[in-house]
């Protein structure tokens, strides 16, 4: 019964999440909108109710699972695209590489600064 | 009687055919991932993915169909995405004491990510469709979905894109780490959050708790920075758009 009563704080976060998008027309999604808010009411609580840690900590699990359905997709648009596939994987791999190495070395730069301090 | 259905016909009447079929799919992917010593290179989620495409092509389900059954499962990406409000919360101290290195590094980054992509295909001449629909590719499919109708780029061709860039970013962060000697799985997890979106962080978790929190604040800061970011960026530059 905890995780189920936990299962539905985290709709009804995410149902907030579609209100608060549909009267400030933010351009994002429910969830994140859901997940920024289950976390500020969390910090303002000051612990995880047991109820949502047993919903919470089985679906983060899940999470590879339920993208799939979407990400399979791609294997029956390949033929849609014939001859311009390979730009666009060049494109996503060495871009893909190329903002891994800045991101990283951006965060070593910044956080090496802030150490020194 | 159900004489005139076939059997395929017969068992996807109910979703739960498309929903058993990814169960097993997603097993087997993990088991295989388990016993081929978990290769950076080849994620639990592609071996899944590389699975179920076959199945559905060798039994001749088209994937609309079985997309329709799968909702069932995608419906959860809801209360899954706020689930990581959890994680988030828990790690808070932590993501506290690095606010100010994370606050400068994130729209630099989450800018670059889209731009570098973009700048190489339009160098080797992809039409503006293109363009628009892998400008989102390292944003949660979710707001990444939105951000290109917006642009009014390709959907299904926007999901291909996020699919290579979350695989690629595993095997790229653990590289690009090794290079820069970075170890601190903060930083990775940020990394695969902030590049990879839900598939990175899917990898975090399985590195800590912490790097998947790192990785969820990644993810979650970028997709909101992008989506406010990206339209407006689409605009001052001229290029086509879904609106106009």
């Amino acid at each position: 019964m905890p995780a189920l009563s936990g299962f539905l704080w985290l709709i009804s976060y995410w149902l907030i999440g579609e209100v608060v998008i549909y009267f400030t027309g933010l351009p994002v999604s429910s969830g994140v909108i859901g997940m920024l808010l289950l976390c500020a009411t969390l910090a303002l609580y000051g612990r995880v109710p047991s109820s949502i840690a047993a919903a919470a900590q089985p679906l983060i699990a899940l999470l590879a699972m339920l993208i799939m359905p979407g990400v399979v997709g791609v294997f029956f648009i390949i033929g849609e695209l014939a001859g311009q596939w390979t730009a666009i994987l060049i494109a996503l791999v060495v871009g893909t590489l190329l903002s891994v190495v800045t991101t990283l070395w951006l965060l070593k730069r910044l956080i090496g600064q802030s150490y020194e301090r | 009687m159900n004489a005139d259905l076939s059997p395929l016909e017969l068992l996807t009447a109910t979703p739960l055919f498309a929903v058993g079929l990814t169960l097993v799919a997603y097993l087997i992917g993990n088991r295989l991932f388990q016993h081929l010593k978990r290769p950076s290179w080849l994620p639990a989620i592609l071996i899944a993915a590389l699975l179920l495409a076959g199945a559905l092509s060798l039994i001749g389900l088209p994937y609309p169909t079985y997309q329709e059954g799968a909702i069932w499962l995608t419906v959860l990406l809801g209360p899954a995405t706020v689930a990581l409000g959890m994680p988030l919360y828990q790690q808070l101290p932590r993501i506290v004491e690095l606010w100010r290195p994370l606050a400068i590094c994130l729209p630099i980054a989450a800018t670059l990510a889209a731009f570098y992509a973009l700048a190489i295909a339009w160098l080797l001449g992809s039409s503006d469709t293109i363009l628009a629909s892998i400008a989102a590719k390292s944003v949660t499919a979710p707001i990444a979905i939105g951000i290109t109708e917006q642009l009014g780029g390709k959907v299904s061709l926007l999901l291909g894109a996020l699919l290579v860039t979350g695989v690629i970013t595993i095997p790229c962060v653990s590289i690009a780490a090794r290079l820069l000697h970075i170890n601190d799985e903060r930083l990775i997890g940020f990394a695969l959050g902030l590049n990879g979106h839900a598939i990175g962080t899917v990898r975090a978790f399985e590195i800590s708790p912490a790097a998947g929190a790192f990785a969820s604040l990644g993810m979650s800061l970028t997709g909101i920075f992008t989506a406010v970011l990206l339209p407006l960026a689409w605009r001052l530059l001229g290029m086509s758009s879904g609106y106009a």
